[in-house]
């Protein structure tokens, strides 16, 4: 009831964009190609919905595929770098520079390099794109660390094992669920995008750009919700993840409390 | 057979050695230090008390002459955990419960995990903490956060304790009820504490001996024997005794800073 009450303002605004919208489409006498009004998108999805299912699935599997691959690697290279110093500071400014690359863009040569119908394809787009927003967190997180709390350390004899264990990995935490949010979002769009450049049939992507290409656009639309809500499900879950993993931190606990 | 738990002999201390901005930071320390005693270590802002402390702690390294805690060097005393060190700020990890922080040192030396739990316990009885042992260190006031650092300290019963301005960043009504449990705990565990400050009141109220040190670089310019009975009260500020004491050691520190004394 109260999360009733708290959202109603966004609940208002939602409905009263879709009912503008609506009337502006018939009032305006906008084409359906141009901009479907909700209710023909609506009709599109629920008759669609057993194909959306399905090729929405297909490409949620490739954008967890591609988290998976690249959160982890981008942990693992974090660790490993910020165990040395040396390797960190030289590795740090590539990362920072490849991050604002549009990694996108290389899309077609990995479609190339691994086969445009192979969902192994796009899974290697995201994996590289959440890679590095990962890795950078990541050692921010393992090497930020208050220096009193390695003084304090280093004064009960403990050697950089257990610092590692005992402080900078859980101080590192915040910092990999901010990298986990960012990651969640772009894998969803990663691998609707990449496959934007040719794929499977049954992929999400593909279905938009060949609808839309024979002017069933409230289908391309109807396939745009679809990826909106996985996208929206996916940062969900690890918004959930974050609060029931790291309930100490500050950023939880004033959401918590407000 | 010698009681003797800290000993400093011509340490020197400087830092950025052969760089165009070194830094003498302590010049020929020697000082003895007995077991169950307590050292207040004062002077002008800058003058090398807290990197004589963690000189002492290892975790520093001095550039010149010989430090011994408990029979042994610095880096052996520290990886043995002879000492238990409290900071300016109570540095209390954010993810663990206060009695997981008080535990931490107890983990790191492999105690099973019953006797970290019971050792807890009593140490937070021991602060008066009972109550917030599931707590958070968000959810406690700084004196209490500082008192939850001493049982931290206190956790592996240390023979001796370093205390870098434990109370510099708390008010005067909570610093001053510190003071009298601090007191209470080096009383009823009977360790040794070297506790660097800046007030004379709390020096004079705490310690067996108070060292007075010159401005920077760091030189021992005086030690004042406290011999004020214990155990020592809210009763013990009135004494005139109190009063003599803290005259000779702000003197002391006027000419620690160069100005005159009246």
């Amino acid at each position: 009831m109260k999360a009733i009450q708290r959202n109603l303002p966004a609940i208002i605004l939602f409905v009263a964009v879709l009912l503008l919208w609506e009337g502006a489409v018939a009032f305006f006498a906008i084409q359906r190609f141009l901009l479907p009004s909700p209710s023909v998108i609506a009709a599109a999805f629920t008759g669609n919905i057993d194909r959306l299912i399905h090729i929405g699935w297909f490409t949620t599997k490739e954008a967890l595929g591609g988290f998976a691959i690249g959160c982890s690697t981008g942990i693992l290279v974090a660790l490993a770098t910020a165990r040395w110093t040396v390797a960190s500071e030289t590795l740090m400014p590539f990362a920072i520079a490849a991050n604002s690359v549009p990694i996108i863009a290389f899309a077609p040569i990995l479609n190339n390099w691994f086969g445009v119908d192979n969902p192994f394809s796009k899974m290697m787009i995201v994996a590289v794109i959440v890679f590095f927003p990962m890795m950078i967190n990541t050692v921010r997180g393992l090497t930020a660390v208050d220096p009193m709390m390695l003084e304090l350390m280093r004064s009960y004899g403990a050697g950089e094992g257990a610092i590692l264990r005992k402080v900078r990995l859980p101080n590192a935490l915040p910092y990999m669920f901010s990298a986990f949010k960012v990651a969640a979002t772009l894998s969803m769009i990663g691998a609707v995008v990449s496959e934007y450049f040719g794929g499977n049939r049954s992929a999400l992507g593909v279905f938009i750009t060949q609808e839309a290409a024979q002017f069933r656009f409230q289908n391309a639309w109807s396939a745009i919700i679809v990826a909106c809500m996985i996208g929206l499900t996916f940062y969900l879950v690890v918004l959930l993840i974050e609060r029931l993993t790291i309930p100490w931190h500050s950023s939880v606990r004033n959401a918590q409390s407000n | 057979m010698t009681d003797t738990i800290v000993s400093l002999s011509h340490v020197d201390m400087t830092f950025n050695v052969g760089r165009s901005n070194a830094t003498v930071a302590l010049k020929k320390i020697n000082l003895d230090i007995a077991a169950g005693e307590f050292i207040s270590l004062i002077g002008p802002s800058g003058c090398g008390k807290s990197t004589l402390l963690r000189l002492v702690g290892d975790l520093l390294q001095p550039t010149g002459g010989a430090i011994v805690v408990n029979g042994k060097s610095a880096r052996q005393a520290r990886l043995d955990q002879d000492y238990g060190m409290v900071f300016q700020a109570p540095v209390l990890l954010e993810w663990r419960s206060i009695l997981k922080n008080i535990m931490l040192p107890m983990e790191l030396r492999g105690l099973s995990r019953q006797e970290q739990e019971q050792r807890a316990h009593e140490l937070l009885q021991l602060v008066e903490l009972e109550g917030f042992a599931r707590h958070y260190p968000w959810q406690l006031s700084g004196g209490m956060q500082q008192r939850a650092a001493i049982a931290r300290a206190l956790a592996i019963q240390p023979r001796l304790l370093l205390m870098d301005e434990p109370f510099g960043a708390l008010d005067e009504m909570t610093r001053e009820r510190m003071n009298i449990e601090l007191q209470k705990i080096w009383q009823q565990t009977g360790t040794t504490v070297i506790f660097v400050t800046h007030s004379i009141a709390e020096a004079v109220f705490l310690s067996t001996r108070i060292v007075v040190m010159s401005a920077r670089p760091g030189e021992i310019l005086h030690v004042t024997e406290v011999d004020l009975p214990t155990p020592r009260t809210l009763d013990t500020r009135e004494h005139p005794h109190f009063f003599e004491l803290e005259t000779d050691v702000r003197e002391w520190l006027r000419r620690a800073k160069g100005y005159p004394v009246v």
